[in-house]
């Protein structure tokens, strides 16, 4: 083939691309249509099924299908007030761009609100699109600082860890007051595990422990014996670890297996118990600050509880189904009132979207996590947290997260 | 509009596969390109968000700021690919394949690590210089048919022809007098800016920027665009990055297949067409089945 027939085809190629983007942007606009209800108000949701950080994905999407299941029950009871939900879910992998896809697919799609993205690196790439095209977003497990900060449509019912992981470390030494020297591991290419470590250092030394070493490690890492045996020179009684699940687990399995006997407590990214299979029966003691306590004596905690056992064969839900359950909770009830105010039957896609970001940082929400309201910009306001401590089985293969008093 | 989306992505992916496709042609295989694309995104991310006289008067980010990063992000890539290039490209084969691994991984742990570059969170709450993914699109497919038209143009061109005897024997090349370090330094350094570019634009179509988008996973995900498509024309590189870019997401109502399908495609593509889907035999063979009435 000639190289001048290549090039037309190039330029063909590229300038018909080009125009149907330019008409498809001038095409009507799915904002305007009337709100879609036949089979309930459709809402979205992205989590992270594939990719490492399903292991945070999985508690959340049963948190979701819980509060299914829960409002098909209230439903059965009271048929007239309640409002069905039409849940879309949507995969979100581990990367910005697979979640930006997600959210613009969802958005297109229609719903009302969004639930996600699971990781806060992935809320900064795909909740400036919910924020450009007006849909209201409820994070359930964005902890990293800034997050409602970025548009007056996201907003998050995961407690930021600047109110939450300073508690782990004051238990900590609450339990051992002899603790003297305290090392730092983090992993250094995550946004979340970054700005955690941050907040855990000041709290350290605010606390007179200023950390003796800080040792860095990155996500993919199997192998942690440089940073463990340097760390260990020190002799550290306490060790603090930002890391997400599947790292975490490893460190600490072979912070054990090098002979550490020491206090270790962890952040949010390993309070799930998809860490149980990896650090097995070296997980026991580790401590973990929680926003949620599966303990709490109220009617909806007790009711979520007793759904979560039936699923899952006695087991006690972590912290991430319930906060998942909230974010459903918050978006249903705020549906289900302003359905009450003005039917939505009435109201165009866009004006829905509106209406229900006032109504849902308005309200106050009896949920698993207690009572929880908004700040104005969305960030969740939580009345208690509580700390828990991994007890393992003998076996090594189960074990429960144990709220300390 | 999630198409236009789409759209936007499967033209990154077929611009970064050109990049990589461009030292191919001269039988270099540089995995370079996710470092130079990590460039041009912090070029963007850092020009936009931190020199507030960019931003100008009005509500969007004005078109002229994104046209200014666009060069100044080119004047990096190729200053550093042609600093980088000169020793680098006196290694064959998969030495340089390693050696460019080795930048892309320095890159990243600098840009972890430094302090303006924002370390694992990056830089987030990047302007945007168009209202929706149609202004995207657009650019992004312009850029696309630039390039396009730059790598067809090579056929018939001195300098492609020179790449092409490169590729094919590097000392018979040198013996009829081809300047072989010249041509594929100025291959290298092409690859570098579409990468560049290409990372600008990505850098506001995502909204934020981090180390994480050019890493050692990066360099693998584009080399397969290549082998997926085909490396001895340029419309190979072109399909493979838009066909894998697009799979995933195409095959979303799938559901829980979609990645082991995803994974199968990219498996069976190599072993049913080894020399990738488009070869200009291939395409020859097309065109008089087209011709034939």
């Amino acid at each position: 083939m000639q190289a001048g027939q290549l090039s037309r085809i190039a330029v063909a190629l590229g300038a018909a691309l080009a125009l149907a983007a330019g008409l498809a942007a001038c095409g009507p606009r799915a904002e305007d249509q009337p709100l879609q209800l036949k089979g309930g108000v459709p809402v979205g949701a992205v989590l992270s099924l594939t990719s490492n950080a399903n292991a945070y994905g999985q508690d959340q999407q049963i948190g979701l299908k819980l509060a299914q299941t829960w409002f098909q029950q209230r439903r059965n009871a009271n048929p007239q007030e309640a409002l069905e939900l039409n849940l879309r879910l949507e995969d979100g992998g581990g990367d910005e761009a697979t979640a930006s896809q997600a959210f613009n697919l969802l958005i297109d799609a229609g719903v009302v609100a969004l639930i996600g993205p699971t990781l806060s690196q992935q809320a900064f790439a795909a909740d400036p699109i919910a924020q450009r095209r007006s849909v209201p977003v409820v994070a359930p497990s964005n902890t990293a600082t800034g997050i409602p900060q970025i548009g007056s449509f996201i907003s998050r019912v995961s407690a930021p860890s600047t109110e939450i992981a300073p508690l782990s470390i004051a238990k900590a030494l609450q339990l051992t007051p002899s603790i003297r020297r305290a090392a730092v591991f983090y992993a250094q290419d995550d946004a979340y595990s970054t700005s955690e470590t941050v907040i855990f250092q000041k709290a350290l030394t605010d606390k007179g422990l200023k950390p003796v070493t800080v040792q860095r490690t990155q996500l993919n890492d199997q192998d942690f014996q440089n940073q463990i045996s340097s760390a260990l020179r020190e002799s550290p009684d306490l060790i603090v670890i930002s890391a997400q699940a599947v790292d975490g687990g490893n460190l600490i399995r072979q912070l054990r297996e090098l002979g550490y006997r020491g206090a270790i407590v962890v952040g949010n990214g390993m309070n799930t118990p998809n860490i149980y299979p990896i650090c097995q029966g070296y997980c026991d003691g580790i401590l973990i600050a929680q926003a949620y306590s599966p303990e709490l004596d109220t009617p909806v905690n007790r009711d979520f509880v007793a759904l979560y056992q039936e699923a899952k064969g006695g087991a006690i839900p972590p912290q991430l189904t319930a906060q998942a359950f909230t974010a459903y909770q918050v978006v249903a009830e705020a549906l289900q009132r302003l359905n009450q105010r003005q039917p939505l039957a009435q109201l165009s896609l866009a004006e829905a979207r509106k209406a229900l970001l006032a109504e849902l940082l308005g309200g106050q929400y009896d949920t698993p996590l207690g009572e929880i309201s908004f700040s104005p910009d969305g960030e969740v306001l939580q009345q208690r947290f509580h700390v828990a401590q991994v007890r393992m089985q003998p076996d090594g293969r189960s074990g429960r997260f144990l709220l300390l008093p | 509009m999630s198409d236009l989306s789409l759209l936007v992505q499967m033209g990154f992916g077929a611009l970064l596969a050109l990049s990589v496709y461009l030292p191919l042609r001269c039988g270099q295989l540089s995995l370079a390109t996710p470092g130079f694309y990590v460039i041009g995104g912090y070029v963007a991310a850092l020009l936009s968000t931190r020199w507030p006289a960019l931003s100008g008067a009005g509500t969007g980010y004005p078109l002229t700021s994104l046209a200014l990063e666009l060069v100044v992000a080119a004047l990096v890539a190729a200053a550093v690919a042609l600093v980088l290039g000169r020793p680098v490209l006196q290694l064959r084969g998969i030495y340089l394949a390693i050696a460019t691994i080795a930048l892309v991984e320095i890159l990243r742990v600098l840009n972890l690590n430094l302090a303006w570059s924002g370390g694992a969170v990056g830089i987030f709450g990047i302007p945007q210089p168009f209202a929706g993914p149609g202004g995207y699109a657009l650019a992004t497919w312009v850029l696309l048919a630039l390039v396009c038209w730059l790598c067809a143009r090579l056929e018939a061109m001195r300098l492609g022809r020179a790449m092409a005897a490169i590729r094919d024997d590097e000392l018979a090349a040198r013996c009829m007098g081809i300047p072989s370090a010249d041509v594929k330094l100025t291959a290298f350094v092409i690859s570098a800016v579409i990468a560049a570019l290409t990372g600008v634009l990505a850098a506001h179509f995502l909204n934020t920027w981090n180390a994480r988008q050019g890493g050692f996973d990066a360099s693998i995900t584009t080399l397969a665009f290549v082998v997926f498509g085909g490396s001895r024309i340029w419309l190979g590189p072109v399909l493979g990055g838009l066909v894998i870019t697009a799979l995933p997401e195409l095959l979303r109502p799938v559901g829980d297949l979609r990645l082991i399908l995803f994974g199968l495609v990219i498996l069976l593509g190599p072993i049913l067409f080894p020399q990738g889907l488009i070869t200009p035999e291939r395409l020859a063979r097309l065109q008089q089945t087209l011709r034939r009435p």
